[in-house]
C-alpha cells in the first residue's frame, strides 16, 4: 500500500517535471533569412545596433557572450541595441535553446534561417564576411554600417568604439 | 636626393602591392605548386598530380569545423563520382589546431577517401591565400588555376542545392566549355593559422 502510494507520488512528479519542461518558453526570437534580417535593422533605426553573430560549437562566441548582455545593460540607456543571431543549423536548434537559457541573456536572439543561398546573406551582412564566428556588425543611429568585428573581442574593445559611434550620434 | 626618396617609397610601394596580389592566384593564373606527404606516407605535388588529370581539386577541409563537417558526405560522393572522371581531389588540413591523427580518424570515420595531407606551417594556405573550410581550388593540366570557392550554396542541406558550383565547374571543364562561375565565395571556418 506504502509502495503504491510511493510510485504514485513518483510518477506525479515526473509528469509535473515534463509538463514544466514542455511549458518552457522558446528563448529564440524567431528566425531570420536575408529579407527578415534587412527588416530588423530597418525597424531598429534611431538606435545604434550591435549584431552579433554565433554558434554553440564556437567556443570563442560562449566565452564573449556574456560581455554582450553586459554591453546592453550598461549601454542600453544610451542608446544601444544588441541582437545575437546563432547561425547553427535546424538539427542543433534544442542546443541552441539549451545555450540561452544558460546564459540568460539580456538581448533578444534570432537562428538564421535554414535554406536559401548562403552568399545572398551574408552579402547582406557584409560582403567582407566569409562565415567565421564570432562576427559583430555595429550599426550607427542611421543605419549606417560603420564597423565589423572578426572574431572575438574584449568588452573595452566593444565599449570603446560603441561609445564612439553612440557619441557621435547625439 | 628627393628623387631618389620618391623613387625608393615607389619601388617599396609596388613590391607590396606585388605582394600582396601574389597571396591570391586569379582564375587563369597559374597555380602555386606545392609538395606535400598524404596521411599514408605518399609524397604529392601539384605538379605530377595535373599532369596525371585531367584536373585535380585542392579542398581545404577541417575535422572540427560543422560547415566543412557537413560537406564531408558530399566531398566523398563528388571525389568518388569524378574520380573515375580523371579528376582527383586532394583535402588538404591547415588547421594547426587538428593534429595528423585527429585528420586521420577523421578522414576514417567519414569515409573521405580521397588523399588528404596535412599543412605543416599552413603554407599551402598561405600560397592560395585560402581563408576558410571548405575552400576549393580547382587546377586543370596546363597548371593554371580554374575555379576558386565553395562546393555550393547551401552548407546546411545537400538535397536543397540550388547551385552546385563545384560539379558545375568539373562538368564545364570535363567537356571543354567555359565555365558560367569561375569564381564563387566560400563560407565556412577560418583556417587556424599556427
Amino acid at each position: 500500500m506504502r509502495l503504491r502510494g510511493t510510485l504514485i507520488l513518483a510518477l506525479s512528479w515526473t509528469c509535473l517535471a515534463a509538463t514544466m519542461a514542455a511549458a518552457a518558453p522558446p528563448r529564440l526570437a524567431g528566425e531570420l533569412d536575408t529579407d527578415s534580417f534587412k527588416a530588423l535593422l530597418a525597424a531598429q533605426k534611431g538606435k545604434v545596433v550591435l549584431v552579433n553573430f554565433w554558434a554553440t560549437w564556437c567556443v570563442p562566441c560562449r566565452e564573449e557572450f556574456p560581455d554582450l548582455s553586459r554591453l546592453q545593460r550598461s549601454l542600453a540607456p544610451r542608446g544601444l541595441r544588441v541582437i545575437g543571431i546563432s547561425t547553427d543549423f535546424a538539427g542543433q536548434k534544442a542546443q541552441v535553446e539549451q545555450f540561452l537559457a544558460e546564459m540568460n541573456p539580456s538581448f533578444p536572439n534570432y537562428r538564421r534561417k535554414s535554406g536559401g543561398d548562403e552568399q545572398t546573406f551574408i552579402e547582406a551582412v557584409d560582403p567582407g564576411w566569409g562565415g567565421e564566428l564570432p562576427f559583430s556588425v555595429l550599426f550607427a543611429a542611421d543605419g549606417r554600417k560603420v564597423k565589423v568585428f572578426s572574431g572575438k573581442r574584449s568588452l573595452a574593445d566593444y565599449e570603446k568604439e560603441i561609445a564612439a559611434v553612440l557619441k557621435k550620434g547625439r | 636626393m628627393r628623387l631618389a626618396r620618391f623613387f625608393l617609397v615607389t619601388a617599396v610601394l609596388v613590391a607590396l602591392c606585388s605582394a600582396a596580389s601574389a597571396a591570391s592566384p586569379e582564375i587563369g593564373s597559374p597555380a602555386p605548386a606545392f609538395d606535400l606527404t598524404t596521411l599514408e606516407g605518399k609524397s604529392v605535388s601539384l605538379a605530377d598530380a595535373t599532369k596525371s588529370h585531367k584536373a585535380v581539386v585542392v579542398i581545404f577541409i577541417a575535422t572540427k569545423c560543422p560547415y566543412s563537417n557537413a560537406y564531408n558526405v558530399r566531398m566523398r560522393d563528388l571525389a568518388a563520382a569524378y574520380e573515375k572522371q580523371g579528376v582527383m581531389f586532394l583535402g588538404i588540413n591547415s588547421n594547426n589546431t587538428e593534429p595528423e591523427a585527429e585528420v586521420r580518424s577523421h578522414a576514417r570515420e567519414h569515409g573521405l577517401a580521397f588523399p588528404i595531407a596535412k599543412d605543416p606551417g599552413n603554407k599551402v594556405a598561405d600560397l592560395y591565400d585560402a581563408k576558410r573550410t571548405p575552400e576549393v581550388f580547382v587546377v586543370t593540366p596546363d597548371g593554371k588555376l580554374r575555379y576558386h570557392g565553395r562546393i555550393d550554396e547551401n552548407s546546411e542541406d545537400a538535397s536543397q542545392v540550388k547551385s552546385p558550383d563545384l560539379k558545375n565547374a568539373l562538368d564545364a571543364l570535363l567537356a571543354g566549355r567555359t565555365l558560367e562561375k569561375a569564381e564563387t565565395k566560400a563560407f565556412g571556418c577560418t583556417i587556424k593559422r599556427a
